[in-house]
């Protein structure tokens, strides 16, 4: 397949994969300026795609990389589901991660495109609706069976032929806190979708539909063929690497401690292919942070495009993973069984992944890949009602850390990292529309780990619960116990704390998972991880040393501790003369 | 009062326009920028065109600028010593930003460089709660600290941004004060004067922009304004990106106002064109050498974003984030992609065919200057086809190498992708329109307006030779091809208002909202507006204000502008709002909710002070009776192939004369292509419309 030649016409090859990534982008706008959610408006956690008839996806949008490997999966449930039986003015809807979902708060919304009765491909447009339902607002709680994650959808009809299936939207508006919020979400993903087919329509009908599907297959073959040539020049090797997850949220001794799990990944690449398996990983756990097989390909997929297409001339699509071979045993961590609970692992165990194959090809391309980034998506939400409105609320915020040093480069501080790419949501709106109050975000100083290139820092942030605000909180984190590592000698970034300091003055850490009672005037306080450092660190440069006491990203103490240095103030003292010359 | 003059610094020169107050007739003048000191490049070029063109100072009405400064002192990072100071525990703000990343899977990225670094960032106790009460009372007690070590750090400006300070500036007021008393000659820019809007981050950066660049925008204005003075003419007006003109003073209050001063022009004299030969609706394509924008009128006025990024990478689409500084003050809706003459092709490793982003600029150049460029561009394309030759590129200074483009299209493009050269060289062309008929989606259908509704008007170097073919794409049957399109853009600078936009945030809806209380908001900043025309000196019967609020559904992030009823507002006035809302968010994306109430989040102002429009045309210079005969040359045109194209001289056209395609009209600054199926006409005003005559399957 990859060696049949481009469409006879490369002018219009290169104008319809363009336009087709442009369709993408446009539904990412139209969600983001109508959607009613902070976490879909303000914060982008959606993914939007364009699918030929079989589901394979043709163009992702620049959204979240976390949905690389499932996406597909999305519309492929709903071709397996209901063959030919789709048309014109037909919409469907599913979340299950047993039947192509990523986790339950993903909801996925998949319309046909037709021209003159011609399927031409789908638009599917998955959002993460921050409540499914579930006894957790924000459905993030630790359960042990998916029955308690939340409202399941298997892949179902919304919309036949334009009319809508009021019984099954009352049964879905039933089953989720905040249903107006989630009316005007749903609203967004059908106005998304239906601009994306229509922008199909228009396309077939400029250039033909023959000529557009053929097209759209030779844009996943393009894909491929770039795949494997950037995979052909990048040399053969093996490399392994395990880590361990702080746990699952589920006690697993009698004073409640939760216990680690292991997961391991022998890397192999040959010629232009690459096989990730991952033999010997753990047997999946109680709590939720199962991966569905998908879920883990999107975490490996990340991590090798990163790797091996470091400048981003791939476009996104299924052509892009022929390459690649992902193996791992049915009933563990990272390909789950059902009933198995997942939703935490949707981030956790992708984010987990993507760094993972970073440390596994460090031993044979040392120059392509970064230390460990956050390893985390910091999720905090809170529930509850809102005493200033009456109404009902719930919070889903993404705290963000640092992303890994590299080979010629220090990390980023507090940027959006790996699978992820959502924002902050502003403090300002956070607490217009939250009974919470902010009261410190910032810089956690000290917290990328040391190195020749320093890993950039993670945030700190600080919410109190208002007077009248009982709320309930849950977390959703990783890397307490296992901060993010370092690369070719670099020095681990700084791990995670989280504490709840109750209105009485108590002050007790809050475990990785779960969720607990935050009463009115109680103090959540978050310290993201920061991110690892990459080569040795006596071989920093003294003057960057002195650049990061200035501004202090790090602290004279660590600067004596971290690098060695005798006396810090003089460097910091030079960096300052420099600055004022 | 005969003379109005427009002086509009580019990347490469500075173009001055002059227009005769009476007449309407122009003169153009064109000198090198000069890079190092762009103060001497303005003098020098207003002398040459005043000089060539006999006019004395006292005959100059209005001179008005666009200017990079403000933009070059970003992308240099050569802005001043600025510090920020935060409400305690936020100083971060500012370099935490929105925290997504540019690039999802790039691995060397840069973190976005941020303006003030977190060394000259300091804090204050304070805080505002979320209904604009104060939750900790500002420390005044702090303050004195505060200003040691600002003097110890020698900051050059100050940006404060506290947080809610859009609900209630009142500490910012106070901390303001004090700045300003103990620090002389340091100009203090607050967020609540700057930008009375929710969001930190955006109001933040905003605020940071202008402290970075205010004093280097000083400067700069001072010395041209000196200039002025010493040569007896009228005070300097700058152009703001929101296509209208301040007052140097009110530029300099406001630097984040002056960021897309040029390209600003090229829209606004492309709208002034839609007024005055009465054709409403216009899609604006300008392209040079380097890039291409685009931009939309409708109903004679362009359109403005609140949400832009300054300093950033280019972007067809500016929605975008992350890669510059975000300014939240109304710029002129352009869509910009890396499209221009200098573009390189080229054929990637899995056998597609690639245009730009690399661009070879005006060195080497391409391949046909024979200054050492090997990549083929899509100027060699437009030459080997025929469109352009010898005669039309850089007016016959330098030899073209015909040969030398063939050659290099040949051997790095037809073939690996075993074309022919002709058929691969109009490849590159149909690539590369697409690319810029993307951005003329996203200012049209993106917006819910279908773009075959418009004429579209191309200027600037290339935008006329690549015009009729982006048309026929877009399914557009008019081109308007205006006088001096290389100098176009300065024509937009002498035939614009006075403009300064005022915003308020409100948070009401419009079922519960108080009439009353919106209208005397309205005119607190109606007030704020007259005192800046005021200080203009703009007569009564010349002002004009408009209204519009920022509109969107309660729990909607992203607003949408709608006008408000021009009376007195009542209760029927926000019924008729609510009413505009639900239709514009049907329109722009395609479902509305009309059973719930609209939330209004801010209020808008444009304060306007009116100067009298100008009719832009260029005198033909031939009578009507003797219609130039054209050369001819063969040309190459898909569908076509090859076929013989009449070539004319636009200076040698009459009034009134039709050229049917396929043809190619010449001229010093820019080339007119013709394609087949398409006829251009030659206007009394020195336009040259181009309409399709064959609208079958096109």
């Amino acid at each position: 397949m990859q060696d049949a030649p481009l469409h006879a016409d490369p002018a219009t090859f290169e104008i319809v994969k363009n336009s087709l990534y442009k369709i993408a982008e446009e539904m990412r706008v139209v969600l983001a300026k109508t959607a009613y959610s902070p976490l879909l408006k303000s914060a982008g956690d959606f993914s939007c795609g364009v699918f030929d008839a079989r589901g394979e996806m043709v163009a992702q949008g620049p959204d979240l990389p976390i949905h690389l490997g499932s996406m597909p999966d999305a519309v492929r449930a709903v071709v397996a589901a209901f063959g030919s039986d789709v048309h014109d003015g037909d919409v469907f809807i599913h979340n299950d991660p047993y039947f192509g979902g990523s986790h339950l708060p993903d909801v996925n919304v998949v319309r046909p495109s037709f021209s003159h009765g011609r399927l031409l491909g789908y638009a599917c447009l998955r959002a993460h609706w921050p409540d499914i339902g579930s006894a957790t607002p924000g459905s993030y709680g630790a359960v042990t069976e998916i029955f308690g994650e939340g409202l399941r959808l298997p892949p179902l009809r919304l919309i036949s032929r334009g009319t809508l299936n009021v019984d099954l939207e009352k049964v879905i508006f039933a089953n989720v806190r905040t249903p107006d919020e989630r009316k005007g979400d749903l609203g967004a993903q059908l106005a998304a979708t239906l601009r994306a087919t229509e922008r199909l329509k228009a396309l077939a009908e400029r250039y033909g539909a023959e000529q557009l599907i053929g097209t759209m297959a030779e844009v996943m073959n393009y894909s491929e063929r770039l795949m494997r040539a950037m995979l052909a020049e990048l040399p053969d090797g093996e490399g392994y690497f395990e880590d361990f997850c702080d746990g699952d949220g589920i006690a697993d001794t009698p004073d409640g401690e939760d216990a680690p799990f292991w997961i391991r990944m022998l890397v192999t690449k040959t010629g232009d292919r690459v096989v990730v398996d991952f033999a010997g990983s753990d047997p999946q756990v109680k709590g939720p942070i199962n991966a569905p097989l998908s879920v883990s390909a999107s975490g490996v997929y990340c991590g090798l495009k990163t790797a091996v297409d470091p400048n981003s001339f791939i476009p996104p699509n299924s052509g892009c993973w022929r390459a690649i071979e992902v193996k791992a045993p049915k009933g563990t961590v990272v390909n789950a069984e059902f009933p198995a609970p997942v939703v935490y692992a949707n981030h956790e165990i992708s984010h987990r992944l993507a760094d993972m194959v970073m440390g596994a090809l460090a031993s044979f391309w040392p120059n392509q890949v970064m230390a460990c980034s956050q390893g985390t998506s910091a999720i905090l939400t809170l529930g509850g009602l809102d005493p200033r409105s009456g109404r009902r609320y719930v919070s889903y915020e993404t705290i963000k850390g640092g992303f890994g040093a590299r080979p010629t480069k220090d990390g980023i501080n507090v940027v959006a990292s790996g699978i992820s790419n959502t924002m902050n949501t502003p403090i300002e709106v956070l607490e217009m529309a939250f009974p919470v109050r902010i009261e410190r975000y910032e810089i956690n100083p000290d917290s990328g780990g040391a190195g020749q290139y320093r890993g950039g820092c993670g945030a700190r942030r600080v919410w109190r619960m208002l007077d009248g605000a009982n709320a309930t909180g849950a977390l959703c984190m990783e890397r307490m116990t296992s901060p993010p590592f370092g690369l070719l000698g670099g020095k681990a970034g700084a791990a995670a704390v989280v504490t709840l300091t109750t209105p009485g003055g108590v002050t007790r850490r809050l475990p990785s998972k779960g969720a607990f009672s935050a009463p009115a005037g109680s103090v959540v306080d978050m310290v993201v991880p920061g991110s690892g450092g990459f080569g040795p660190v006596d071989k920093r440069e003294p003057s960057l040393i002195g650049r990061d006491l200035l501004e202090g990203y790090v602290s004279q103490r660590a600067a004596r501790e971290s690098y060695g240095i005798a006396d810090p103030g003089v460097l910091k003292a030079a960096a300052a003369a420099e600055d004022k010359a | 009062m005969a003379w109005r003059i427009g002086v509009d610094i580019g990347g490469t020169f500075t173009d001055v326009a002059l227009i005769d107050d009476v007449s309407g007739d122009i003169g153009v003048a064109k000198v090198p920028t000069t890079p190092r000191n762009l103060a001497e490049g303005v003098l020098s070029a207003l002398d040459m065109a005043m000089r060539r063109h006999g006019i004395a100072a006292a005959d100059v009405g209005l001179l008005s600028h666009a200017t990079t400064v403000v933009t070059n002192a970003i992308l240099e990072e050569k802005g001043a010593r600025a510090a920020l100071i935060t409400t305690r525990g936020f100083r971060d703000v500012l370099e935490l930003r929105r925290s997504a990343r540019a690039d999802l899977y790039d691995l060397f990225q840069d973190a976005p460089a941020t303006l003030i670094p977190r060394r000259r960032r300091f804090e204050i106790t304070e805080r505002i709660g979320a209904d604009g009460t104060i939750v900790t009372p500002l420390a005044d007690s702090e303050i004195d600290g505060l200003l040691a070590e600002l003097k110890a750090a020698r900051v050059q400006a100050v940006a404060v941004s506290l947080l809610f300070s859009f609900l209630n500036p009142r500490h910012e007021q106070r901390l303001g004060a004090r700045l300003r008393a103990a620090l002389p000659g340091v100009p203090v820019y607050l967020s609540s004067e700057v930008l009375p809007e929710i969001k930190e981050f955006e109001r933040t950066s905003t605020t940071a922009v202008c402290a970075y660049v205010g004093p280097t925008l000083a400067s700069y204005l001072e010395r041209l304004q000196g200039a002025m003075r010493a040569k007896e003419l009228p005070s300097l007006y700058v152009m703001a990106s929101n296509g209208g003109i301040l007052e140097a003073t009110e530029a300099v209050a406001m630097p984040a106002m002056v960021v897309e001063s040029g390209p600003a022009a090229g829209v606004v004299a492309a709208a002034l064109v839609a007024r005055q030969i009465g054709c409403p609706y216009l899609l604006s394509f300008d392209m040079g050498g380097t890039t291409a924008k685009a931009s939309l009128i409708r109903d004679g006025q362009y359109e403005t974003t609140p949400d832009y990024e300054v300093g950033g990478g280019a972007s067809g689409n500016r929605w975008m984030h992350g890669t510059g500084h975000p300014i939240r003050v109304p710029v002129i809706d352009l869509a910009e992609v890396s499209a221009g003459g200098g573009s390189i092709a080229w054929v990637d490793r899995a056998g597609a065919l690639r245009v730009g982003p690399k661009s070879a600029g005006a060195d080497p150049g391409p391949v046909c200057y024979g200054r050492g460029g090997t990549e083929p561009t899509v100027t060699d394309c437009n030459l080997v086809l025929g469109y352009l030759d010898k005669g039309s590129l850089l007016a016959g200074d330098l030899p073209i190498d015909h040969a030398a483009a063939m050659g290099a299209i040949t051997q790095r493009l037809a073939e690996p992708l075993r074309i022919d050269a002709r058929a691969a060289a109009a490849a590159v062309i149909d690539v590369v329109n697409h690319a810029m008929a993307e951005a003329l989606k996203i200012v049209s259908v993106q917006r819910g307006h279908d773009p075959r509704d418009f004429t579209l008007a191309a200027f600037g170097g290339a935008g006329p030779l690549h015009a009729a073919a982006l048309a026929s794409e877009l399914g557009i049957a008019r081109v308007l091809c205006p006088p001096i399109p290389g100098a176009f853009s300065a024509l937009g600078l002498v035939s614009t208002d006075l403009k300064r936009d005022y915003v308020r945030t409100v948070y009401t809806n419009t079922a519960v909202a108080d009439p009353a209380a919106l209208e005397a908001a309205f005119a607190g900043l109606e007030r704020e507006g007259a005192t800046m025309l005021d200080r203009a000196g703009v007569r009564a019967e010349r002002r004009r204000f408009e209204r519009t609020v920022d509109a969107r559904y309660e729990r909607q992030s992203y607003e949408l502008p709608i006008p408000v009823p021009p009376h007195v507002l009542d209760q029927a006035a926000l019924g008729e709002m609510a009413q505009s809302f639900h239709d514009r968010h049907r329109q722009t994306y395609g479902h509305d909710n009309r059973s719930e109430p609209v939330q209004l989040v801010s209020i808008r102002v444009t304060a306007i002070g009116v100067i009298p429009p100008l009719p832009i045309r260029q005198r033909t210079m031939v009578q009507e009776a003797v219609h130039a005969v054209p050369t001819r040359r063969q040309a190459w045109f898909r569908g076509t192939g090859e076929c013989t194209a009449a070539i004319y001289h636009r200076s040698r056209l009459a009034a009134g004369q039709m050229m049917e395609g396929p043809a190619v009209i010449e001229s010093l600054e820019s080339t007119i292509l013709v394609p087949p199926a398409w006829l251009a006409k030659m206007t009394g005003d020195g336009f040259v419309v181009l309409t399709r005559f064959d609208r079958g399957n096109g």
